[in-house]
């Protein structure tokens, strides 16, 4: 249970796809100009890297070494196709609001990455731990991103008023935020935290080391 | 060395196949619905723009007198209330900033514009998206919106921007998609007027 | 047409405005002659794919009804292509092939591509003004990469703060660049 657990904490922060290996960048700026959208795009980008993930690690006897990059695309389009069409039926007005981006999860790099580097080599099971670790951290870093533009962009989280709420009337959205440039700028800062955040655990993880040993 | 490469593209083919087959499943499933999320839109479009109405009938798209390169024709509907004739809905998109805008027009009999519905916008939140929003006013004593300040005009040479000699308030910062959607709408009015000239109803 | 060529280059530009492309324009930058040949192997494929699932969309997909395979088919031929390119280069071009490395086969998944291909169909295009729009997306892609890179070489020498070293400072340089091409938005009527 435990070897689980690792290698879904995995991919929260040490190995976080956007943050740590920088991957699967564009879909993370453009939807995350409000919190729906970042949420809709976490949920369906883990969706297809779970089964693609499943399938694959199922299948991997069978996948020929020299034929797996397009075996592997057809397995994430097929994913992709689904999770897309589901929205149109269900969810349309997300869908309509993500556009483009949801058939462009079959290039999400963190998807064909992580297939590639990982389910094609590793059991069923550890792969459906290994997705939801690397889906959750793609999804926070979503979500994260999203309420702080959405917030001082807007003035509001997921549609919801909150600084009118709190009481701070008369709040300027700073536009800035909504736009590229803000996303940019906000992306880097959060990649800047993390970093931090990864030293600060590599250090107290050192620390309690050196005390066992001591 | 060939019977591998056949094994190779026999595996490649299946597959394929299978995901083809999957995909065909899913597609099955969820078309009805993704065509009546369409539909539904469309009616309730409809329906706010002509309230009294209460049917609606297709028009073949190819009887419309369509002149627009950049401007594509969607749908058109002759709106009926009690059997008479009220108007005529026409569904176009244009290019405006972020991309294709997509427009319902409302023209009544006669030859007056009786309401806007902007049904796709992919336009700059806070600037030209605006004008899909119930909460910017071009003008604010009044609380008209954008697509608002269209109803009751006449489409004439001065369904403009005001900046190119019209009548029509611009978005603060986003006279390209102003410039856009009046153009969609004078281009979706002139078919209508050619239609009601030529004494379709 | 110009005006879908220049919205596409400057005023919509894929990288800066539309968050495509990213992980090459991060990946591909470290010197102005890696992007140059980068941004030149995207336009290729870029133009290749749209003069390719075009037809295959407007003559196969939509009259068979076979439009939910859009996102397989359109992907296969992208990955066809850049491995046709791969052999070009390997046989012809050597000293390209090995300089770029990983990020050849990663054309493939280059989102910038994919898009293009997409809205050529969703924007209603003509086939001409198809490849018009791939050019543009494609000269735009090239643009943003020339233009970090030129930047990169030069932030090499100077004094970062602690806590924007790295990535993140990369980013900033983008977010000032990005604000930079919104002033662009007032060239075309």
């Amino acid at each position: 249970m435990n070897r689980y657990w690792k290698i879904f904490k995995q991919g929260i922060i040490n190995e976080n796809p956007l943050l740590m290996l920088m991957i699967g960048l564009c879909s993370a700026l453009a939807v995350t100009t409000n919190v729906q959208n970042g949420v809709g795009m976490g949920l369906a980008m883990t969706f297809v890297l779970l089964f693609s993930e499943i399938i694959i690690s199922a299948f991997r006897k069978v996948i020929p070494s020299s034929a797996r990059m397009p075996i592997f695309i057809i397995i994430i389009a097929a994913f992709t196709t689904v999770i897309d069409l589901v929205m149109k039926a269900y969810f349309p007005a997300l869908s309509k609001s993500m556009g483009v981006f949801i058939p462009l999860i079959v290039v999400n790099c963190i998807i064909m990455g992580r297939v590639e580097a990982y389910s094609y080599k590793q059991k069923v099971v550890d792969c459906v731990f290994d997705s939801f670790g690397m889906g959750l951290g793609y999804t926070w870093v979503l979500v994260g991103i999203a309420a702080f533009r959405e917030l001082l962009g807007n003035g509001t989280v997921a549609g919801f008023p909150l600084f009118e709420k709190l009481g701070f009337v008369g709040f300027q959205p700073i536009l800035f935020f909504i736009l590229p440039p803000g996303g940019f700028l906000v992306f880097a800062l959060f990649i800047s935290f993390n970093i931090w955040l990864k030293k600060r655990m590599a250090k107290s993880a050192k620390a309690i080391a050196a005390e066992v040993a001591a | 060395m060939m019977k591998g490469l056949i094994k190779l593209g026999i595996t490649l083919a299946a597959f394929a196949a299978a995901a083809c087959v999957g995909l065909a499943f899913v597609n099955q499933a969820t078309e009805k619905q993704i065509k009546i999320n369409a539909d539904i839109q469309l009616a309730e479009s409809l329906r706010e723009l002509f309230p009294t109405a209460d049917s609606f009938d297709a028009i073949i798209t190819s009887e419309l007198e369509w002149n627009n390169v950049d401007i594509k024709l969607g749908e058109a509907r002759v709106v009926k209330a009690a059997a008479e004739s009220v108007g005529i809905a026409v569904m176009a998109s244009g290019p405006s900033y972020g991309g294709p805008a997509t427009i319902l027009v409302g023209i009544d009999i006669d030859g007056k514009v009786a309401g806007v519905k902007i049904l796709d916008l992919k336009d700059t939140p806070g600037l030209g998206a605006n004008a899909a929003s119930v909460n910017y006013f071009v003008d604010k004593a009044k609380q008209t919106t954008f697509p608002d300040q269209f109803k009751g005009r006449a489409i004439d040479d001065g369904l403009k921007v005001k900046q190119d000699g019209g009548e029509i308030d611009t978005i603060t910062a986003s006279t390209i998609t102003s410039r856009a959607i009046t153009k969609i709408i004078k281009a979706c009015g002139d078919a209508a007027t050619a239609r009601f000239i030529a004494g379709g109803k | 047409m110009i005006k879908i060529f220049i919205i596409a280059l400057l005023i919509n530009n894929v990288v800066l405005m539309r968050f495509l492309a990213l992980c090459s324009y991060i990946g591909m930058t470290s010197d102005v002659g890696q992007s140059v040949g980068m941004g030149f192997a995207v336009t290729f494929v870029t133009v290749l794919a749209t003069a390719a699932t075009w037809p295959l969309y407007h003559f196969v997909l939509a009259p068979l009804n076979i439009g939910f395979l859009q996102i397989l088919v359109f992907i296969l031929v992208i990955a066809a292509l850049v491995q046709l390119v791969e052999f070009y280069l390997k046989k012809n071009v050597p000293g390209l092939y090995a300089a770029m490395g990983i990020y050849l086969p990663l054309i493939t998944t280059n989102c910038a591509i994919l898009a293009v291909t997409f809205e050529n169909i969703s924007y209603k295009y003509s086939f001409i003004e198809s490849v018009v729009y791939s050019v543009g997306v494609s000269a735009g892609y090239l643009l943003a990469m020339v233009l970090l890179a030129g930047v990169r070489e030069r932030i090499k020498t100077s004094p970062i703060p602690k806590f924007l070293q790295g990535t993140p400072i990369l980013f900033v340089a983008t977010s000032l660049i990005a604000v930079a091409f919104m002033g662009f938005s007032g060239l075309v009527k």
